[in-house]
């Protein structure tokens, strides 16, 4: 791992974007590889929760994500210490998660949403809290805060070999170069069709502003 | 162990490359591959588009057995029954009737260009009829005649990667962003590169968010505008003086013609500001390189010819034709309605746009085909409301691949016509609102479990290859129809889809030369295509020779004519037909796609403006009921600000919030394509949300029983 380096995040340029969401679904596809999601999302039985979102008003579109802040707001107020900042991402502790969504109140760019938990395709159950459905107690689902990881699990799992995001990957590398070399980038990015998004190292960008800025003098 | 099956995407003209992963004979995974148009691209259809292929039964199940309709009730059968019963059925109306009382369709979805080019041989060769015309007539229908007329080929005249290496794009009534995301990409990119680019659309779509000037005209007065950028052409000296004199013809009507639009008076009917108007074709003109691209928004109104013929005009005015980046193109929405037209499932062309009328052409199909031959030109699809419920002049109609009761403008109409004739075929992979009303269901096979070529939109043949064995007891549509035309009497006994595209180009000039192989080694074939040792055609009209009778191009403008159907005080707003970019067509392919159905679901969505919404008081989200003269439905309003006061939107992939219930029947007098693009509808709210939220679902629920969902067989 490289050391002292500021957290990457995924950003989208507006001017490319055409809103077509195939970020959401790529970022849904990925993350739900437990719940029966295949190589894709053909065997999907969960409703599909991305961890970014396509936004939409007059005068923009663009999707919008976690920005991995370095002094992250969402990790100072969870009441748990579920997130935690590990290789270079910020990321939320599902298991931990007590659905309490200050973190998505404390987010400044609304990237934290709070969903239903599945595993192996179905709704997570709780051991102890029941709600009343039709008279009768049933145990209730688990709610947790969902938010981008830039797949830090998948592409730390070395499960990617055969998956998606490296087909999609070396596609995207072979096309235009993308930040960050031969790393294998977040679904989202690999798959816009528009390479709207892009995977920002802040030492990369750093380095390239100087340059342009060295070149404008 | 995952096998790759290389193909092109089912979805849109695009005509995008890519592999099907398949693991244990099942569709597991979709990957981009490196096609000529998407280069290693695609949207989401392509990524999450296939899993219909597995019959998830979402909104409807797989066809997998012939059926027949006895006493009343569809009835699984064996193919032998249905074949038999079809034959004889067929055969009995030809006889009493003449084979005019029947009506064919072609299909520009998932068949292909083989099953298409059977078809009309079919109806042509073996019912003795021109009566073959498929969803062409409800699209780009205007665009084959319209450009027929002025440049001689009613395709685009350029290609799709061309797109990025343009000065200006001209974009009319075209919402790429939604319907074709991989040539958005294009767009995006030629801005990118510094192109300027210009937007004319009631909306503002993305692409239209992204131009540099977005002309936001108001609903039905394209012609208007189009003739006031001719008007400054002319007026202000800018168009090219030696190409007008040298390969255009009828420059002094036209003149006459745009005299009165000057800029000035297309304000006053558009709503455009003269000033940008001016300013636009300024533009247009000095540009080195200018590229016109258009869709449903010039083509889906009662004048839709004029308007394409005088966008043509345009281009040929500012010599913009024969070279790469320049041209015009109608970027075709369905994967393969361009195939269905070179194939010839139009009721006045043969096969490569051979006139029907021309005796030449057609001995030499009669001796092809060993019969003899109509003359006369078919129906067009859009009048067999008419015919069948006014003239009773059509007893049978053969369904193949459409849904006409989801896709065709008023609804309640095209139900009374199905319900009215002697004998309805309906032949699909999935059921669907027209098979309610067949009399005999023949299932096919779909994309991915058989072979064939499809047509891009910018005229590139490419094949598309079997991954899959077909669930059920299902066949591949050419072999459906060789059955049926064998079992009455003319034998049909192709192998495989290679000798059947192997007899349409050694009749069709214009094809001859585009074989399997030379698809194989170049991934695709742009036509014209005219011998084996020559590669395709990129752009057409090189050396501005145009393929009209005497090779000029054809000016022509005329008056704009207001669309039909004005809103009142019954009906004071208006609506206008649209896609969104997760589904397609008639969703029952989209539909069945777990992601894709979930990123959008019943009932659909009305766009309404903020200024609307609150003097109806709706808010955003709220089912609300939508009334036209024609019929009522109910859907979600989704409040934009993208959208001007007094115009709404539907997407017409919606069953329960089918906006085609409401749309009117009033059809371009050349081209007969509907006006979908413009009716009058009300918006009424509803004051008990949770009753009509759980009305929506029982309908949904009953909808998808009609559909045999979850009966049996996953």
């Amino acid at each position: 791992m490289k050391k002292e380096q500021p957290n990457s995040f995924v950003i989208a340029e507006a001017g490319k974007c055409i809103g077509c969401k195939a970020c959401e679904l790529a970022c849904f596809a990925v993350h739900n590889r437990d719940n029966g999601v295949a190589a894709a999302v053909g065997t999907v039985t969960t409703p599909v929760i991305p961890r970014l979102y396509v936004i939409r008003t007059d005068s923009f579109t663009m999707p919008v994500q976690c920005r991995h802040c370095e002094n992250a707001p969402c990790a100072g107020v969870c009441p748990v210490q579920a997130i935690v900042q590990e290789e270079g991402a910020i990321t939320i502790d599902e298991d931990r998660c007590i659905g309490c969504k200050a973190c998505a109140i404390a987010c400044p760019f609304g990237a934290i949403s709070l969903y239903k938990a599945y595993s192996n395709g179905q709704e997570h159950k709780q051991p102890y809290l029941r709600e009343r459905l039709d008279g009768r107690l049933e145990r209730k689902t688990r709610v947790i805060a969902y938010k981008c990881d830039l797949c830090h699990d998948i592409t730390n799992s070395g499960n990617i070999a055969s998956g998606e995001i490296a087909a999609a990957a070396a596609v995207n590398n072979s096309g235009t170069p993308s930040e960050g070399g031969g790393e294998p980038m977040p679904a989202c990015v690999s798959v816009c069709p528009e390479q709207a998004l892009k995977l920002v190292s802040q030492s990369l960008g750093a380095s390239r502003s100087r340059k342009a800025a060295g070149l404008r003098l | 162990m995952t096998n790759k099956v290389l193909t092109i995407c089912p979805y849109c003209g695009s005509g995008c490359h890519m592999n099907l992963l398949v693991e244990d004979g099942k569709v597991v995974g979709a990957e981009p591959a490196d096609g000529r148009t998407n280069e290693g691209n695609l949207c989401l259809k392509g990524h999450y588009g296939w899993d219909f292929l597995n019959d998830p039964q979402i909104l409807t199940a797989r066809l997998r057995k012939p059926m027949i309709r006895k006493e009343g009730v569809l009835r699984e059968v064996s193919w032998e029954e249905a074949i038999q019963f079809t034959a004889e059925k067929l055969t009995a109306i030809k006889e009493k009737y003449g084979p005019d009382a029947i009506m064919g369709t072609g299909s520009a979805r998932g068949p292909g260009n083989e099953a298409n080019y059977v078809m009309q041989k079919f109806m042509r060769a073996v019912i003795g009829t021109n009566n073959i015309d498929h969803c062409a007539r409800v699209c780009h229908g205007p665009s084959v005649a319209g450009l027929t007329y002025s440049l001689g080929d009613g395709a685009m005249s350029n290609s799709i990667p061309e797109i990025e290496d343009t000065d200006l794009l001209f974009i009319f009534g075209y919402n790429a962003a939604v319907t074709h995301p991989i040539v958005a990409r294009r767009i995006v990119k030629a801005k990118q590169k510094g192109a300027t680019i210009i937007v004319s659309d009631p909306r503002k779509t993305e692409l239209a968010r992204i131009a540099d000037t977005w002309l936001p005209l108001k609903g039905g007065t394209n012609m208007a505008l189009v003739n006031a950028f001719g008007n400054v052409l002319i007026e202000e000296e800018l168009y090219d003086k030696d190409y007008a004199a040298n390969y255009v013809e009828g420059f002094a009507e036209y003149k006459e013609s745009v005299r009165k639009y000057t800029p000035e008076y297309a304000e006053s009917i558009t709503g455009v500001k003269a000033d940008d108007i001016r300013k636009v074709m300024r533009q247009y003109a000095k540009a080195n390189k200018a590229m016109i691209l258009y869709g449903m928004g010039v083509c889906q109104f009662a004048q839709a010819v004029d308007v394409v013929r005088g966008l043509a005009s345009l281009a040929l005015l500012t010599g913009n034709f024969g070279r790469p980046g320049v041209g015009i193109g109608p970027v075709r929405g369905q994967n393969n309605v361009q195939g269905s037209c070179d194939m010839g499932a139009l009721p006045n062309v043969y096969p490569g746009y051979q006139s029907v009328t021309d005796p030449k052409i057609r001995k030499k199909f009669e001796k092809a085909w060993g019969v003899m031959l109509p003359d006369k030109i078919g129906y067009h699809l859009t009048e067999i409301p008419h015919l069948v419920l006014k003239e009773d002049k059509v007893k049978a109609y053969y369904i193949f691949g459409e849904d006409p009761v989801q896709s065709d403008p008023n609804a309640a109409e095209v139900r009374e016509t199905l319900e009215k004739m002697e004998f309805v075929i309906v032949q699909d992979i999935f059921m669907n609102k027209t098979a309610l009303h067949a009399d005999v269901i023949l299932p096919a096979t779909s994309w991915g479990e058989h072979d064939g070529v499809y047509s891009s939109a910018d005229r590139g043949f490419q094949r598309i290859r079997k991954a899959v064995d077909p669930p059920g007891d299902v066949k591949p549509d050419w072999q459906i129809i060789s059955e049926l035309a064998t079992a009455m009497g003319y034998p049909m006994s192709y192998r495989n889809t290679e000798e059947i595209w192997d007899e349409m180009r050694a009749l069709s000039p214009k094809f001859a030369g585009a074989s399997y192989k030379k698809m194989e080694e170049q991934g695709g074939v742009q036509w014209p295509c005219p011998t084996e040792d020559h590669p395709g055609t990129p752009y057409l009209y090189e050396g501005n020779r145009f393929s009209t009778a005497n090779g000029k191009g054809r000016l022509f403008a005329c008056e704009w004519r207001a669309p039909l159907e004005q809103p009142d005080q019954e009906y004071p707003l208006t609506l206008s037909t649209v896609r969104e970019v997760g589904h397609y067509s008639v969703r029952t392919m989209t539909g069945n796609c777990r992601a894709l159905s979930q990123l959008s679901d019943e009932p659909g969505n009305i766009q309404i403006s903020p200024g609307d919404a609150s003097s109806l008081g709706i808010e955003d989200g709220q089912l609300v009921r939508i009334i036209s003269r024609r019929g009522r439905i109910v859907a979600r309003a989704q409040i934009s600000d993208r959208v001007k006061t007094g115009a709404t939107y539907m997407t017409y992939h919606f069953w329960i919030g089918a906006c085609n219930e409401l749309t009117g029947d009033a059809l371009d007098p050349i081209s007969k394509t509907p006006e979908y693009k413009y009716c009058a509808i009300r918006l009424e709210r509803i004051p008990d949300q949770l009753r009509a939220e759980q009305k929506v679902r029982q309908q949904y629920e009953s909808l998808r029983k009609q559909m045999h969902v979850g009966a049996g067989q996953a």
